[in-house]
């Protein structure tokens, strides 16, 4: 199990940050996530496996400056 | 502890008036040519006009110069001001000075915003803004002394040049006990040998028991600070409360502090955790993105660049509380404490670096082919405490990095220095070599621009290629994006009124990663509002990091989640509560707009402020040369397909890039185009003078200097 955004959300062997943002039910264009303290950006999303029991924050936007 | 002097030379007493929503309706003048002190009103419409904060010392500034005046004049001016809602201690951001003069990188109006005490503390002891004209052969400190009202000027001698022994110093001498008390203003000795000083504003770290400071680093501020003979101006004031800006509806500001302060406290952790590592973050992402400037703006990728990023600060920072002004709940403003420079004068001693943020990061590290943190702490450190803007060194020595390895320049030009990409003890040398008005960092210290001016005529090194990969426009060094890919960003810089500062627009993220604004009426309409919006904070005295770097949870299932509106909301609503003005969204937007056209047409009257002025070098539109091309030959082969309709077949890599960037120009000189009908500009890029008068800055003169420029309608 791994906490997305604050909320329960089951873990599947090799789930990658992609396959996540498919199966959780929000539409916005997410440019980078973080698990724990690791910031995953999207090049990156399809190679970057989700370990189990890890947490999961969704930044909104990237605002930079 | 070294022995120094100061000795008072002029003094004022005056009575300090009650603030009144957020304001004191006055201003204090100095001339140091003939010592001179004085208190000036703010007239109601000046107020009116120009709301506070920039807007403010624009205006002392326009009436201060002259078209011909430079930035080493006496009559140039040096203005500080906070805003009506600076020094609020319970919103988050609400301690910033904007600091504005003309530069003597750009030869125009410059601005630059900082942290730090001194501008709330200059507003309670008196005065909405500072206005500094004159110079003085013998250093001079002054001292703004808000509790016992009174204005000293004091002839110095003995004290150090570099601001982190001064800043201590004057701490300590005018605290009385008190520390918390003082805000420090000064600079160091690259200030005065350089033309790219900055400004450090301290405040008080009551847990670490040390000054810190913040930087106003953009376009020289510093050198016309040290140029002037000042060696600091300190400000002095004691218990900040809600009610030290006597706002208008007390109850009202508690609750929209209190509403934009915990959702700070709830999100940041969940987001971008700015309280625990500042602006690292930033690194990786823009690396990951191919956003990083590497060896000066080449590439924005590099394999090394994570270890330049947030996992490394994130242990090299020494926690606790970093806020730069008090109560702010994003407290970005870290440290590394115990850090032991390998060079210079503070070599083997230990010090607390304050910093580094993203900008230094990148400017001083992969810009420079440097992925050595503890190097970039000390790049970092020196700046500070030398007086030098991070980002114009870490461009500027870029610039000259390339130029070395192109064979544009070499040893003999160099003093020896083998000035390649990733030699971190040249850099770091070039620095000192700055600092000390020595060697070859002599000529880097002068900025990008003069750089390639002393290459052609003392080098022989041909102009065209110095244009291209010089990564300054206007003047100003180009703070630290890559703006290859995403064309908005290039107005972002390209447009911004005093040179190449991400802080009037940061469109990348919107424009290249997410797409959302692909054509050119889009993006003239984001380069119409972000730099309308992002111009009121410094009208105000805030910092904009909490509204679009920490972002409500809902905020993606708004209409325009780029705009986080519930932010701008909230601020409508805190300048109602401070100022009894009531207003909304729209009318922050009618505010910066007033005071961003002012600024344009005042760059026209100092001679610049049309369309030519905001070229930027290729470098920012794209590649220059053959291997940056091939580097990214399937991007680039695309466009040219698929965009510009080329046929690339048996084109050589020389064609095709000329090929792009005949078109990338283009496109740049159309979004030129957009953007300048946009924001009600001739196609020559000046304000019309129906733009001036809705806006209500159809003064006499101005009208005049639009009439004068050939603007009729």
């Amino acid at each position: 199990m791994i906490q997305v955004a604050g909320k329960q959300h089951p873990w599947h062997d090799g789930m990658t940050v992609s396959d996540l943002l498919k199966e959780i039910d929000d539409s916005h264009p997410y440019a980078v996530v973080r698990i724990n303290e690791q910031y995953v950006s999207r090049p990156n999303f399809e190679q970057t496996i989700i370990p189990d029991d890890t947490e999961i924050f969704l930044i909104p936007m990237i605002a930079g400056g | 502890m070294p022995e120094y002097d100061l000795k008072e030379v002029k003094a004022l007493k005056y009575e300090r008036p009650d603030i009144v929503n957020g304001y004191t309706d006055q201003t204090l003048y100095l001339d140091l040519s003939d010592r001179k002190i004085a208190i000036n009103p703010v007239a109601e419409k000046t107020k009116k006009t120009f709301t506070g904060g920039k807007g403010y010392n624009l205006w002392l500034l326009w009436n201060a110069v002259q078209p011909s005046t430079k930035w080493n004049d006496p009559e140039n001016a040096l203005c500080i001001a906070a805003g009506p809602l600076g020094g609020t201690p319970l919103y988050p951001g609400s301690g910033k000075s904007i600091v504005a003069t003309l530069s003597p990188t750009t030869a125009s109006v410059m601005d630059s915003n900082v942290g730090g005490y001194f501008g709330p503390y200059l507003k309670f002891s008196g005065f909405d803004a500072l206005e500094i004209q004159g110079k003085t052969s013998k250093e001079v400190v002054v001292f703004i002394d808000g509790i016992n009202q009174k204005i000293q000027i004091f002839e110095t001698s003995g004290l150090p040049d570099n601001a982190y022994e001064l800043s201590a110093i004057l701490t300590d001498h005018f605290a009385q006990g008190k520390p918390r008390n003082i805000s420090v203003v000064s600079t160091g000795p690259g200030a005065k040998n350089t033309l790219i000083g900055c400004l450090n504003f301290t405040w008080y770290d009551s847990k670490r028991k040390r000054a810190r400071y913040k930087q106003a680093g953009r376009g020289g501020v510093g050198t016309v600070f040290a140029d002037k003979g000042l060696k600091a101006v300190v400000a002095c004031w004691n218990n900040v409360t809600a009610d030290t800006n006597n706002p208008a509806d007390k109850a009202r500001l508690k609750n929209v502090a209190k509403l934009h302060s915990r959702e700070i406290v709830e999100l940041d952790p969940k987001q971008n955790e700015m309280a625990k590592i500042g602006t690292t973050h930033l690194v990786t992402i823009m690396n990951d993105h191919d956003l990083l400037p590497t060896h000066n703006f080449r590439y924005g990728q590099h394999p090394q660049a994570p270890n330049l990023g947030q996992e490394v600060y994130r242990r090299l920072f020494d926690p606790g509380f970093d806020g730069c002004w008090m109560g702010c709940t994003v407290a970005c403003s870290h440290g590394i404490k115990d850090f032991v420079p390998l060079t210079g004068p503070y070599k083997g001693k230990a010090v607390f670096v304050d910093g580094p943020e993203y900008e230094t990061v990148a400017g001083c590290g992969s810009n420079l082919g440097i992925f050595d943190p503890h190097t970039v702490a000390e790049m970092n450190f020196y700046c500070d405490a030398y007086g030098l803007d991070t980002i114009s060194v870490g461009t500027g020595i870029a610039f000259a990095m390339e130029c070395f390895e192109m064979g544009l320049i070499n040893e003999t030009h160099t003093g020896s220095l083998e000035l390649r990409f990733g030699n971190r003890l040249a850099a770091l040398e070039l620095l000192h070599q700055m600092a000390n008005g020595e060697g070859f960092g002599q000529i880097v210290g002068q900025g990008v621009r003069k750089m390639k001016a002393i290459f052609a005529k003392d080098f022989n090194v041909a102009p065209d290629i110095m244009q291209d990969i010089g990564m300054e426009a206007k003047g100003l060094e180009f703070s630290e994006y890559m703006t290859k890919e995403s064309l908005a960003q290039q107005g972002g810089y390209g447009l911004a009124l005093k040179g190449p500062q991400h802080d009037e627009a940061w469109l990348i993220f919107l424009d290249m990663v997410h797409n959302f604004m692909p054509t050119f009426e889009q993006k003239a309409e984001a380069l119409h509002w972000f730099p309308m919006f992002r111009t009121w904070f410094a009208l105000c005295g805030l910092c904009k990091l909490p509204w679009n770097d920490i972002i409500p949870e809902d905020n993606k299932d708004t209409d325009e989640p780029a705009k986080v509106i519930k932010h701008v909301q909230w601020y409508a609503d805190y300048f109602s509560a401070v100022t009894g003005n009531e207003v909304g969204p729209d009318d922050l937007i009618k505010m910066s707009e007033t005071v961003y056209n002012f600024q344009r047409i005042f760059n026209l009257r100092m001679g610049f402020g049309r369309r030519q002025h905001d070229d930027i070098p290729y470098r920012a539109v794209g590649p220059v040369t053959d291997e940056e091309y091939e580097s990214r030959a399937e991007r680039y082969d695309n466009q040219l397909v698929k965009t510009y309709q080329v046929d690339i077949d048996g084109k050589s890599t020389a064609e095709k890039l000329a090929t792009l960037r005949k078109h990338r120009e283009e496109q740049y000189e159309k979004l030129k185009d957009a953007v300048y009908k946009r924001r009600g500009w001739t196609s020559d890029g000046i304000p019309t003078r129906k733009t001036a008068k809705r806006l209500g800055i159809d003064f006499p003169e101005v009208m005049e200097l639009l009439k004068a420029k050939g603007v009729n309608s």
